[in-house]
């Protein structure tokens, strides 16, 4: 009776020292995080970024968290300290940054509605079980560049077997349906930013007002394991068949090349890039693209009404450059295509008349 | 004569006193000296003594120089991991820098204007620092910094330096270059164009 006593009292010590790492980090609020040095670049990052108003706890959770691998992390995190064995910089590990899609959805519902349904929502299954494209293509290590860039491992833990013939199976089911380009692949929480500017006026007031790119806008860097901000993302030189191609100087596309990528020799749509020629030369990605969903829809109404001189229903072109048969690809639309015999001279405006 | 029992030390014994102060000082001398804030093995005025050094190395202009990029943490971070067997390198030579510069500067190498820490470090790069603070003439002590410095510099910033790509900005590299693969070939995508 005794000995099941003291077995009980021992036991239930030692399930309390789980969370107790996690109340040692949140005894002090932020501060007591950033008691570990390695806590302490991600805390001074996150004291300046615009999330700075969200707690720590709200999106890495505290000691009343019922997950134990949320302890388990915490206390092998400060074990690890005690023993000098502490990494540059504390990061999230792959779980906690698909954790982390709900805790971003908390606020922003309508972001993660977007992303939810557009094509960066995609799933481990849908990318690394690709029968067509596994069975065409080498499946390597440089494909988590782009897809499941916060896996742990390379392709060799991730899928098998690694040739052109099936079936291939996840080596890690549990991740089959998680997305494998979630929030934090192109947003780095606590990226250095100020509050935004009342969005509303936007449309009104186009100028310095303007939001030109979200701050926490970073492209995940596997090899780092750190987010590159996008204003240091380079915008490649593209040519036309030796013609330079003049693209849009907007920052946020620089993201988009990272994975819809030119090859070296910076032709247009060699590789998987999609940059824009003929009439929709120099448009950004964004000026067409909604920006979590990817759709196009209705995007041609943004420019078209007012500057269209065409007199055509661009709403009604079969623009889909995915089909094969449309005249009218988006990306490639130029205007001898609608002009066969010839582009007919621009018709004067009637400024004369006024003049 | 005060007695001694008023000062509470009726029974501590003369030999037992001096015992007992032998020991806590050899405690003392045992400890590892308190690391600054913000660093895991510098204290205050080694990571001062640090940064100054690395400056002379890389000094700023109008790109950042050792310190602001990160230099001084990133020998920190590595000297409590892979330069752990460095730390009494590191701890002898910024304390033979320290009082050469006291001897001949009357000042803390921290504090010399940029010049006279040029000037000592070209002696030591030369190997002709003084032998009682450099055994080999201090060109052991130049080549591990340095290497280090430059390591700090110029590496990824994973590792601790190079903080906000400062030397890849300077020198044209992007962080991230584009990187194509030819996932998919263009007569699938554009027909029109193959």
């Amino acid at each position: 009776m005794k000995a099941a006593l003291t077995a009980l009292v021992v036991g239930l010590a030692l399930l309390l020292m789980i969370p107790a790492a996690s109340f040692l980090y949140e005894a002090g609020g932020p501060d007591a995080c950033a008691r570990c040095h390695e806590m302490g670049a991600a805390v001074g990052e996150w004291r300046h970024s615009t999330h700075r108003g969200v707690a720590c706890s709200a999106c890495h959770g505290d000691a009343l968290t019922t997950d134990v691998r949320f302890h388990l992390t915490n206390a092998g995190r400060v074990i690890g300290h005690w023993r000098g064995e502490a990494g540059v910089k504390a990061r999230l590990g792959p779980a906690q940054v698909r954790e982390m899609l709900v805790r971003c959805r908390r606020c922003h519902e309508q972001e993660f509605a977007s992303w939810s349904q557009g094509p960066h929502a995609v799933a481990y299954r849908s990318i690394f079980l690709d029968e067509k494209h596994n069975s065409s293509r080498h499946l390597m290590d440089d494909c988590l560049r782009c897809h499941g860039m916060h896996f742990e491992g390379g392709i060799r833990d991730l899928v098998e077997p690694l040739s052109r013939r099936g079936p291939w199976r996840l080596r890690r089911a549990e991740l089959a349906e998680e997305p494998a380009i979630p929030c934090m692949t192109c947003h780095s929480i606590h990226r250095r930013g100020a509050r935004h500017e009342d969005r509303r006026l936007e449309a009104k007031v186009p100028g310095p007002r303007q939001e030109k790119f979200r701050p926490s806008l970073a492209f995940f860097d596997r090899r780092s394991q750190a987010h590159v901000e996008a204003a240091l993302l380079p915008l490649p030189a593209m040519h036309d068949r030796g013609r330079p191609v003049r693209i849009s100087p907007d920052p946020r596309q620089a993201l988009c090349y990272q994975c819809h990528a030119p090859l070296s020799t910076r032709e247009v749509f060699s590789g998987d890039d999609r940059t824009p020629v003929g009439v929709h030369e120099g448009l950004s990605c964004l000026a067409c693209h909604e920006k979590h969903r990817q759709t196009t829809r209705a995007s041609c109404a943004n420019c078209h009404p007012r500057l269209s001189n065409c007199g055509l229903d661009v709403e009604k072109m079969d623009t889909t450059f995915a089909n094969r048969s449309s005249k009218h690809n988006i990306h490639t639309v130029k205007c001898a295509d609608c002009h066969p015999k010839g582009v007919p001279p621009r018709r004067q405006r009637a400024l004369t008349s006024a003049d | 004569m005060i007695p001694s029992s008023q000062i509470g030390g009726g029974s501590l014994k003369r030999r037992t006193f001096l015992a007992s102060s032998a020991a806590a000082a050899a405690a003392g001398c045992g400890r590892k000296p308190a690391a600054a804030p913000g660093y895991r093995f510098l204290t205050p005025e080694e990571a001062d003594t640090l940064g100054a050094w690395v400056d002379t190395l890389i000094p700023p202009d109008e790109d950042p120089g050792a310190r602001e990029a990160g230099v001084v943490h990133y020998i920190d971070i590595q000297l409590t991991r892979w330069f752990r067997k460095h730390q009494s390198d590191y701890r002898a030579a910024l304390s033979a820098i320290d009082r050469w510069s006291w001897s001949r500067r009357g000042r803390a190498f921290a504090l010399l204007p940029l010049a006279e820490r040029e000037e000592l470090l070209v002696q030591m790069e030369k190997g002709k620092a003084p032998r009682d603070l450099f055994p080999d003439g201090g060109r052991a002590a130049f080549d591990l910094v340095l290497a280090h410095a430059m390591q700090g510099f110029y590496g990824n910033p994973r590792h601790g330096g190079n903080r906000g790509y400062a030397s890849w900005k300077m020198i044209g590299v992007p962080p991230m270059p584009v990187r194509g693969r030819e996932h998919y070939s263009a007569a699938e995508t554009f027909p029109e164009r193959s």
